[in-house]
């Protein structure tokens, strides 16, 4: 059961931050990126509800049995778990501004830096692999990526995003979640092939089975079965960032606390890091700010974006 | 069908504490702990839920916190096999056997929801060319108890063959192999369903009705596989 309900905000005092709309800078790889001003956001909002549950009626299955439908005792402990769990979260202070990447790192980018490309989705499987991030690489390969762009460029200024600097720039100033109809719209969701990026979510095709099909190319076979598509190909979020939300999953600083959040306070080590934002082969479910996914995740749908400290 | 008296002999036992499994098979899950098993970090159902193993042997699967399931994985990957095991399903529960998964949930599947669509096979995440359409399970399926699933899966482009308590309930050759990137095998998941977003009101989505009922939790049993060459 999926319900069109209106926007109704819980009364928190959210700062919804607007800062000023700045040009794209760029570096030496031709990486641009958009300043972010400082701000506050609030994270880890959990208000779950019971108004889905025990309705009855399956997806795509026969029609509802009637014992699928909660009863009061079921109800009487939905609302009291889910009460229970309800949190409001905390606020998290982005004291610093800082820039972000435009885009995902793409593929032509990590190359540029260091003479590899680890992706799946190359030459052989998409038209312009320059443009698409570049996937495949693990928290580790992304730290020897900034170690040679620092070294490249004489400068320290380059790291992966903190989790609430990546959070905050993917929220852009929104407060709570944003609508499916949002994240479909900024978001290569649905196994990324052209026109349907969406969120669709691979169900039963009517294709015929049982005869032999002609052999496919390699790009005949990704096209059917999914891949990334290039950087910036959806609409950006309100601050000008493109792909925080699907395409590929994209590497934090931030070790994972085995928590459904994080803690306001992050742990200073640990072997497992925290992916935000979901793939294209994610659900539009979780392709939302909020999600607090960790690693190894499906490498060809694992990528990054960097930031730039301010002098 | 040759494994089908000897799954057919086990299913005359399940509802009563069967503890054994198909000749030839090895247990993935040793009735004892979860080790062999990981909850995904990345899929959408949910990266909190909950695992145990009770005394007499059953995996128990619980929603943590309630609307946040998961995907419990095996850590090892398999590309032919045979996979059988028990399960029982809560009516307003769905649930799935994911085949050939990847890390993040992308899988060919089994569903399975009691009073629903049990038996069919669908894409999880995962465009599939030729589906199995749900099998009537009248006389087949027996209500709020463990049921027994024998699946095999073998070819590049597989074939899928589906027994329920012992009676074949459909087969399938998919034309073609619909892994992402070309990859064939992956691990085999166990499905424990989302059912609400972080802050529904927000979303024009909503929720997914009949994922998980309060209290009732997933159970898996004699979880074993037969792998092939």
């Amino acid at each position: 059961m999926r319900f069109g309900v209106a926007l109704a905000l819980s009364g928190l005092t959210l700062a919804a931050q607007t800062p000023a709309v700045s040009s794209p800078t760029s570096n030496s790889i031709g990486m641009e990126f958009i300043r972010i001003e400082p701000g506050t956001m609030q994270v880890g909002m959990f208000h779950p509800d019971c108004e889905n549950g025990g309705g009855g009626r399956g997806r795509g299955g026969p029609p509802a049995d009637p014992r699928m439908i909660w009863d009061d005792a079921d109800r009487a402990a939905c609302e009291a778990q889910t009460k229970a769990e309800r949190s409001d979260g905390f606020p998290v202070a982005i004291k610093k501004a800082y820039l972000i990447g435009k885009t995902e790192v793409t593929q032509g980018q990590w190359k540029a830096v260091m003479r590899t490309n680890p992706s799946l989705f190359q030459a052989d499987r998409v038209p312009n692999p320059d443009n698409h991030p570049v996937e495949s690489v693990t928290w580790q390969d992304t730290q020897a990526f900034v170690k040679a762009l620092n070294a490249k460029e004489r400068t320290r200024a380059y790291r992966l995003p903190t989790e609430f600097e990546w959070e905050y720039a993917c929220r852009a100033g929104g407060l709570g979640q944003q609508t499916w109809t949002e994240i479909r719209a900024q978001a290569v969701l649905g196994l990324g092939l052209a026109g349907r990026g969406g969120g669709g979510r691979g169900a039963v095709s009517t294709a015929p089975g049982s005869e032999p099909l002609p052999p496919e190319t390699p790009a005949q076979y990704t096209a059917r079965t999914g891949m990334t598509n290039e950087v910036g190909s959806k609409t950006a979020n309100a601050w000008g960032v493109h792909d925080m939300l699907g395409n590929v999953w994209e590497w934090v600083a931030d070790p994972y606390n085995g928590k459904i959040f994080p803690d306001p306070t992050p742990p200073k080590s640990g072997s497992v890091h925290v992916l935000k934002g979901g793939g294209f082969a994610s659900d539009v479910k979780n392709a939302i700010c909020a999600t607090h996914g960790f690693g190894p995740g499906d490498p060809f749908a694992v990528g990054f974006r960097i930031v730039k400290d301010l002098p | 069908m040759r494994s089908y008296s000897v799954v057919l002999a086990l299913c005359l036992a399940a509802g009563s504490a069967s503890i054994d499994i198909p000749a030839g098979f090895t247990r993935i899950f040793d009735g004892k702990t979860t080790r062999g098993w990981h909850f995904s970090g990345t899929v959408h159902h949910g990266t909190t839920g909950i695992a145990t193993v009770t005394k007499d042997g059953t995996l128990q699967l619980v929603q943590q916190p309630f609307g946040q399931g998961g995907l419990f994985i095996t850590d090892k990957t398999y590309k032919n096999f045979e996979l059988y095991l028990e399960v029982k399903v809560p009516f307003a529960t769905n649930s799935g056997i994911f085949l050939r998964s990847t890390e993040g949930g992308s899988a060919y599947q089994i569903e399975l929801v009691q009073g629903g669509a049990t038996g069919a096979l669908i894409g999880e995440l995962l465009r599939l060319s030729q589906g199995i359409p749900a099998p009537d399970l009248t006389n087949i399926w027996k209500t709020d108890e463990f049921n027994a699933i024998q699946v095999r899966m073998e070819g590049d482009a597989p074939h899928v063959t589906i027994w329920i308590n012992g009676v074949k309930t459909g087969e399938v050759q998919e034309p073609r192999n619909d892994q992402i990137g070309g990859v064939v095998g992956g691990h085999i998941g166990l499905q424990l369903h989302w059912l609400d977003t972080y802050e529904p009101r927000n979303v024009s989505g909503g929720g997914m009705s009949n994922a998980m009922k309060p209290g009732h939790p997933l159970e898996f049993r004699n979880i074993a596989i037969k792998e092939l060459p």
